[in-house]
């Protein structure tokens, strides 16, 4: 019994320091599953305070721009209205169909960026909305110039989501022209750039090319901008092409972001537990 | 040592601060990363006991974490430094050297600094960025990232110290 005093007296630091630096271990693993776990309440009420009122002072430096992407977001979503298309169908014996409602799918939550960061290797983004208004887990969130991340936690009030800059997330990417889809990830060193994968050499890629989503996860609904295709190389023991996209997204300054509700998603997903 | 409570909670709240509303808010590149939040944990009295020094590099660590969303990660790291910090003390300290009550830009001299900081802020880095990316893979890149961050991060440290360091010499022991 003494023998074991005298250890302990002798190495009690090293043991504290042992334990503790094991409990970080502990934390840090149990954190790094984004979409199993829900992961300590990332996005907590108090961090949310602080950030909103930080954010609420700086946003008036950044008035001006918010205002430009809103007029050009504007303008965009003015030209997809019905009144500036130019109808080229004739219409000779063609029923207008007034019976058939068109059903909405995808609703948006409009939300602030409270925090966001693009130098680090999974990078968060704090938004001033959440489980009140409507946020859940698993919601994609885009922006004018295209998609931004999914949500990974909820508080009452606010929410953290992770952007396309993080090494645990994927999207697929379809080609708009040919609809051929591979996976999106970020490479880890630019924020201005992210990798394509699963594209079969025999696709005709071009420098420029558009990439949108395919629509395919609940996540953001089909077309919405990814990229464009910066580089492309070809290696000869390779089946895929490796492909690098310059993100439409500028993660350096978002302002305000559109949660994205698939109110399909339920359902959908009631449809994946039924094949398996 | 008690009087020391009070300028030790009102740095740590400075460094907070400082730390998760300017450096980790501005975004550089992905190359310069600077911490200057650790400087919390190198500034404590020199007499803080050992277990102290772990258990508030610790909890501070986690606090940092807690602003951050990188849960565990700040931890480990100002964890590891709080373990190391009377090693390196001792190494790097010449023999007879009078000690105020903690370390003092104008009393150890900023070539002290300069190697106490550099040293432990590449320690920090090197476990948080290799831990944050989980994975050797980029090695390169990590070690450019490391290096310049440290880099920045003393740069700014000093700076923060020249600020607010006494200029006052006071004689305790």
């Amino acid at each position: 019994m003494y023998n074991l005093y005298q250890f302990f007296l002798r190495y009690y630091l090293l043991l504290l320091f042992l334990s503790l630096e094991t409990f970080c271990v502990y934390l840090i693993y149990q954190n790094k599953h984004y979409n199993q776990v829900a992961y300590m309440n990332m996005a907590n009420e108090a961090s949310g305070k602080v950030y909103s009122l930080y954010q609420g002072v700086s946003d008036y430096f950044y008035l001006r721009n918010y205002n430009d992407s809103l007029v050009k977001e504007n303008a965009y979503l003015r030209a997809q209205l019905l009144d500036s298309k130019y109808i080229c169908k004739i219409d000779s014996g063609h029923i207008s169909d007034s019976t058939a409602k068109n059903v909405q799918r995808y609703t948006y939550i409009t939300a602030r960026v409270i925090r966001n960061s693009v130098n680090e290797a999974s990078n968060l983004i704090f938004l001033d909305r959440g489980r009140l208004q409507g946020v859940q887990k698993q919601m994609g969130v885009i922006n004018a110039n295209g998609i931004v991340g999914q949500v990974v936690s909820v508080t009452d009030n606010y929410s953290a989501a992770m952007s396309v800059l993080s090494k645990e997330f994927k999207v697929s990417a379809r080609f708009k022209k040919n609809d051929f889809f591979g996976n999106l990830h970020w490479d880890g060193i630019n924020s201005t750039t992210a990798s394509l994968e699963d594209i079969p050499k025999h696709v005709p890629v071009k420098i420029g090319d558009t990439l949108v989503t395919s629509g395919f996860s609940q996540l953001f609904p089909r077309n919405i901008m990814i990229g464009t295709v910066k580089s492309l190389k070809m290696e000869a023991d390779k089946n895929f092409l490796e492909i690098t996209v310059n993100l439409s997204t500028n993660f350096g300054s978002l302002g305000y972001v559109y949660v994205v509700n698939d109110m399909k998603k339920v359902e959908i997903q009631s449809l994946d537990s039924l094949v398996k | 040592m008690i009087s020391q409570i009070p300028i030790n909670l009102f740095r740590l709240v400075l460094l907070l601060l400082a730390q998760i509303l300017i450096f980790s808010n501005v975004n550089y590149s992905s190359f310069i990363n600077p911490y200057v939040f650790p400087l919390f944990i190198l500034l404590l009295p020199f007499e803080t006991p050992r277990w102290l020094l772990m258990l508030v590099g610790f909890s501070s660590g986690l606090l940092l974490d807690y602003f951050l969303g990188s849960i565990g990660m700040h931890a480990a790291a100002c964890l590891l430094i709080g373990y190391l910090r009377p090693f390196l003390i001792n190494i790097i300290t010449p023999k007879g050297t009078e000690f105020e009550i903690s370390p003092n830009i104008f009393a150890q001299g900023t070539t002290w600094f300069i190697v106490y900081l550099g040293i432990t802020m590449f320690i920090y880095l090197t476990l948080y960025f290799f831990v944050e990316a989980a994975t050797f893979l980029n090695f390169f890149f990590m070690l450019l990232k490391i290096f310049l961050s440290v880099l920045c991060s003393v740069f700014f440290m000093l700076i923060f110290l020249f600020l607010f360091s006494s200029k006052k010499k006071k004689r305790f022991a």
